[in-house]
């Protein structure tokens, strides 16, 4: 424990350090927001893969590997091609020429400032700041599931000494250097993956032969899952299937396209110089993202092997803790602090410390300014006195707002709470967001109503069909009596995504072909115009 | 390969790999361009 507090007042010394320099540069609420103009490829290419990557992805979702196989490295794959090459090389450079236009800072204002209209502008800052926190306290769970087995701590303190960690950072100015703090947390980051892989592999007998391993232990996949159409540890669960819908619906589709819509990522856009600058970064986001969940999801699917070699449970029943049922938040934390040594752990923690603090400082940085910038304060004008008293009481309402909800979330949460803010920002935002890139003709009518639609069927679904997130927040057994309004059928276990999507995508085209479209020749102007 | 033998994992492996090797080459090519 000694150990811990002294590599904890070292991390928060560097992140302090490094949030001054950032500080010196800062010259204006703009720079606040944006944090400068100026930055290095490897910064870029870090700070945006480390905002994108959390504990969530590490520790959620490598669980979910742990349970569910090597079929979540369909989410890599759509975490580098979709949330890396796509967005970087088709929607980050029209994103930044678009902010520049408008001399937007945040993606609610980018939106508002589009489609001319302040309800867009207040809504989507809005809904993404109350549904936010659901990912935050993924976030902060995951680190806590951690900290609870790698030093044996009750899970509720766990919690109390993380969300105490989170606030001194935010209180020496995590928030400030953001950029800088972010590319030195990433590359953290990326050491300890590299080390995790490693030890795995090394571990376990070798790449080819801890795989084989893993194939050959089909026959242990428990019952339930069977029914539900997995076939193997090392296989694709069958087409179509309960567990085909809830690895590749919820998890790899609602992450790997709703990164395109995440105002946290959007706002990095806005920070560089010129396309040049995202072509570049590209070469180290793409091979960061691979080394972050390619490692996190291979290593939670090869837990199984650890665990039966050496206690001959698979990671479901090893993650049974007492009278708790499995948890998927528990896989990854148990196999690093069983299947390493001891002497990683620290280094361990500090890149797990590294991977939270970076996804929140951008989480709690979008709150912060959705308050002080797009709710209250909504004209261009650098009233900085006003703007950063509204900052700080923004960051502190998303800090609190997190810290409650991780008190009040169940196990087996991280993965799903974070699908949902994903999934929710996917079928609200992205597409009036593609169509103010790409469509000229778009309509502000069209837009309110494709976001409109996109979120309230998104929610509808979330709270009262989707079984896995409507028993999370018990509205649906409170009001009607059971988790989903379509009892055990086929909609009960397709994602909110796969309805509400299509739908806004539906209602934005043909919205937009019976409308007006834009007025070309929108100007500069500091946006005023309502609904 | 490499101890896999599901087709569906072994593309989802390879294409993870390829498509950070695209972001590489992509980055070096287009390194000058905007």
């Amino acid at each position: 424990m000694g150990v811990f507090v002294v590599i904890l007042g070292i991390y928060l010394l560097v992140t302090a350090f490094l949030g001054y320099l950032g500080y010196k540069h800062t010259k204006s609420s703009k720079d606040y927001m944006v944090a400068g103009g100026n930055i290095h490829p490897y910064v870029m290419g870090m700070a945006y893969g480390a905002t994108f990557i959390s504990t969530s992805a590490i520790i959620g979702f490598g669980g979910v590997a742990g349970f569910y196989g090597m079929s979540m490295l369909w989410l890599t794959f759509a975490n580098i091609f979709v949330g890396i090459f796509i967005a970087f090389v088709f929607f980050g450079k029209k994103t930044r020429e678009l902010g520049q236009k408008y001399g937007a800072f945040t993606f609610p204002h980018l939106l508002g400032a589009h489609y001319q209209s302040s309800f867009i502008r207040s809504w989507s800052a809005a809904l993404m700041s109350i549904v936010l926190p659901l990912y935050a306290a993924a976030v902060m769970i995951g680190g806590a599931r951690f900290l609870e087995q790698s030093l044996k701590m009750n899970y509720s303190t766990a919690l109390w000494v993380l969300s105490l960690i989170v606030l001194a950072y935010v209180f020496f100015g995590g928030l400030r250097g953001v950029v800088y703090t972010d590319a030195f947390q990433g590359t953290l980051m990326f050491v300890m993956m590299l080390i995790i892989i490693i030890f795995t592999y090394a571990k376990l007998g070798g790449i080819t032969v801890a795989h084989a391993k893993l194939a050959a232990m089909n026959n242990l996949v428990p019952a339930a899952f069977l029914k539900q159409g997995m076939t193997g540890f090392a296989s694709m669960p069958v087409f179509l299937s309960q567990n085909w819908y809830l690895v590749i619906s919820t998890l790899v589709l609602g992450v790997g396209i709703g990164v395109l819509a995440q105002p946290q990522l959007i706002v990095r856009y806005l920070t560089v110089k010129s396309g040049k600058e995202l072509n570049r970064a590209l070469i180290f986001g793409g091979v960061f993202i691979l080394f972050m969940t390619g490692v996190a999801f291979t290593v939670g699917a090869l837990s199984n092997v650890f665990f039966y070699e050496t206690s001959k449970k698979i990671a479901l029943t090893a993650s049974i803790v007492g009278s708790a049922g499995p948890n998927t938040d528990l896989v990854i934390p148990m196999f690093l602090t069983q299947a390493l040594p001891s002497w990683l752990y620290y280094f361990l923690l500090l890149g797990l410390l590294a991977a939270a603090m970076s996804t929140m400082s951008g989480q709690f940085h979008f709150i912060s300014t959705s308050l002080s910038y797009d709710l209250l304060g909504k004209t261009s004008k650098d009233d900085s006195t006003k703007t950063l008293w509204l900052a700080r009481l923004g960051l502190l309402v998303g800090f609190a707002a997190t810290v409650l909800v991780a008190y009040r979330l169940p196990g087996n949460i991280i993965a799903l709470a974070t699908s949902i803010f994903f999934g929710l920002c996917a079928a609200s935002f992205l597409p009036m967001y593609a169509g103010a890139l790409w469509w000229p003709r778009s309509s502000k009518v069209a837009a309110i109503l494709s976001m409109l639609v996109g979120s309230l069927l998104y929610l509808f679904m979330c709270l009262f069909v989707y079984t896995k997130d409507s028993s999370i927040f018990g509205l649906a057994k409170a009001i009607v009596g059971r988790a989903s309004l379509a009892g055990s059928g086929s909609f009960s276990y397709m994602d909110p995504l796969l309805f509400a999507l299509p739908t806004s995508i539906i209602v934005f085209i043909v919205v937009t072909l019976l409308s007006k479209p834009l007025n070309v020749q929108q100007k500069k102007q500091p946006l005023t115009t309502d609904i | 390969m490499l101890g896999l033998t599901d087709p569906g994992v072994i593309a989802a492996y390879l294409l993870s790999i390829g498509s950070a090797l695209l972001c590489v080459v992509y980055g070096l090519i287009n390194w000058n361009n905007e």
